[in-house]
């Protein structure tokens, strides 16, 4: 499922992009991330453990950058692998930034979170509105950490 | 693919709550395991030690008090469906327990684990909210008591701390002329809601004002939740068809309900929407015969 | 760590060593061989693992096996009285109730644990009595007209 929104920020556009593409920057916001450490600089791996009623869920993730286009845009593609092979995630998230006035940047985000395997099928009724919970933290993380490393937010 | 696990079947409350507290996050509990066994043999669920209490002695029980009905926690579905006097004087629970699952399901699977296992979407939930009924768990350090209301916090996950059992439910006498209904729409019978309505009304002495309505949703949020803006706009006047529209419409605005593989998020608001003005119109007419 | 099972299945006593983890229609097909009892979904939805726990319709691929202890549990293999068939399986043969089979086995036990609750149900009644058991051949027609012949008493109990 996806989710789309876009907020806007005081701060000049090169800032917020400096930011956002700062190391582990977009890999923190993760919920549930643990340890992640940068591989290259367009990749970081770590662990994400989630947890909804009884299921507990440790993936070893990775997220690298796929699409870079400076200041204004960025995907970033992530992976999950449930340790015990009970299904695995996928995430994807676009950045797009828009300056709109001087030193006023509109952040567009679009994040889709998906899960396939056991997990999805049997899982389904119980993972579903985690992974919707999950996609909608991580663009909370995401605006947060934006607001309070680089400026004020209209 | 159920990964082995330890494996005890205590006799006595008090052997279950020793094992439960000993063993905490690292145990988990089984009754009828209508809920659980399912996780566990797709090995979403690896509990290193299962606490088996299905062969407690005492806690499957169905008593009719002057305060109201107590439900011991390991009673079946079945033996709630097929008790005359819950039948006589809480029909709504004979109702919800009829449409519950399967037959096979419901002769050994067990109210309390139903309501422990926290699934939205589960029967019991919205119908014991709608009856106003409370809860008791027992620990090594006591007892305590809850609305059940307040026990379910979110997807599949309640209010029992580890080393807690649930061990009983209490359904309070119901105020004269008070009607309480449910229904449940699903695809296929013995499938698990896809949007289900519970809704109490008590009407005051005269000419049918309402006096108080308890509306609970199953399957529209992230628990069995109370419609309360639906609610308001019945409490304290005249149930007419417009007002019975008007509450579907608050109830279907302020549900959370996802989509899934069964229904859109849409289509449950529509479904919330029509169960809600349908079901306040049949507890109506209960609470009039009442 | 193997545990004690002590049942009855089909009026036989059993005393054996399972892991905990053993469900009760893994004891009855793979420990028993008795493998009348299917398992049709692995997901507690389709009813073909059916049997009669101490009376009752239950999915036995839903039960740890050690749950079944101390209790009286009745599959298919115990409808016949040696070579007189059951009057449900008789109804069966005789209205076509079955094609693939694989259902038939929990079919038959949820109809017979209908029919020792309610030896006279209603059409209803016996719709409801079978809708924990699902059948991919058949539309349930045949399997409501067999039910309604023996309720009918169309079939003689085998003494």
């Amino acid at each position: 499922m996806q989710i789309e929104g876009k907020f806007t920020m005081k701060a000049p556009i090169q800032e917020v992009w400096d930011f956002l593409l700062a190391p582990g920057t977009l890999a923190s916001c993760i919920p549930g991330a643990e340890k992640m450490e940068p591989v290259d600089d367009k990749t970081w791996e770590g662990v994400v453990k989630q947890k909804v009623g009884p299921i507990t869920v440790k993936l070893n993730f990775t997220q690298t950058i796929t699409e870079i286009d400076p200041p204004k845009h960025v995907k970033a593609v992530g992976r999950g692998a449930d340790v015990t092979k009970a299904g695995t995630f996928s995430q994807e998230t676009i950045v797009d930034l828009k300056e709109v006035a001087k030193n006023e940047v509109e952040v567009a985000y679009r994040s889709t979170v998906s899960i396939v395997g056991r997990l999805a099928t049997f899982g389904e009724r119980i993972m579903r509105a985690k992974v919707d919970k999950i996609g909608k933290e991580f663009t909370t993380n995401l605006q947060e950490k934006l607001k309070s490393r680089v400026g004020g937010s209209k | 693919m159920i990964k082995d696990f330890e494996y005890f079947a205590p006799k006595t409350l008090k052997e279950a709550l020793t094992l439960i507290d000993k063993y905490q996050d690292d145990c988990k509990v089984i009754c009828g395991g209508q809920s659980l066994l399912i996780l566990m043999r797709q090995g979403l669920v690896a509990p290193r030690y299962l606490v088996d209490i299905k062969g407690i002695s005492g806690l499957s029980y169905i008593k009719d008090e002057k305060d109201g009905l107590k439900i011991g926690a390991l009673t079946t579905h079945r033996a709630i469906e097929k008790s005359s006097v819950i039948k006589k004087k809480y029909p709504v629970l004979v109702e919800m327990e009829t449409r519950l699952a399967s037959i096979q399901t419901r002769n050994w699977g067990t109210i309390g684990g139903n309501i422990c296992h926290g699934d939205p979407a589960g029967d019991p939930a919205p119908v014991l909210i709608a009856l106003n009924a409370t809860l008791s768990m027992a620990g090594t350090k006591g007892e305590r008591n809850m609305p059940v209301g307040d026990f379910t916090l979110d997807y599949f996950e309640v209010a029992l701390e580890p080393g807690e059992l649930l061990t009983e439910i209490q359904v309070p006498v119901p105020p004269p002329r008070t009607g309480t209904v449910y229904t449940k729409f699903n695809v296929i019978e013995s499938d698990l809601a896809t949007v289900s309505v519970a809704v109490s009304m008590t009407l005051g002495s005269g000419d049918g004002v309402c006096q108080d309505v308890r509306i609970a949703l199953g399957a529209a949020a992230s628990v069995a939740m109370r419609a309360k803006k639906a609610e308001a706009v019945l409490k304290g006047k005249k149930i007419t068809d417009a007002l019975l529209t008007e509450a579907g419409e608050k109830a279907s605005a302020e549900a959370e309900p996802i989509s899934d593989i069964q229904a859109s998020e849409e289509y449950r608001r529509e479904l919330v929407k029509v169960l809600v003005k349908r079901m306040g119109n049949e507890a109506l007419a209960r609470a009039k015969r009442a | 760590m193997k545990k004690e099972l002590k049942f009855k299945v089909n009026g036989q006593p059993y005393e054996i060593y399972v892991k905990p983890k053993t469900l009760l229609v893994e004891v009855l097909r793979d420990h028993l061989g008795l493998t009348g009892t299917k398992r049709g979904c692995n997901s507690s939805s389709c009813g073909a693992c059916t049997i009669m726990l101490n009376g009752m319709a239950v999915k036995s691929c839903s039960i740890l096996a050690l749950q079944a202890n101390g209790t009286d549990v009745l599959t298919v293999e115990g409808l016949a009285k040696g070579n007189k068939l059951h009057p449900l399986q008789e109804a069966f043969l005789d209205h076509g109730a079955f094609q693939c089979g694989f259902c038939t086995s929990g079919m038959l036990m949820s109809s017979a644990a209908l029919l020792s609750e309610n030896p006279k149900p209603t059409k209803q009644q016996i719709k409801e009595g079978i809708d924990g058991n699902i059948c991919r051949c058949t539309g349930y027609n045949s399997v409501i007209r067999a039910l309604t012949a023996v309720v009918k008493g169309e079939y003689k109990e085998a003494k």
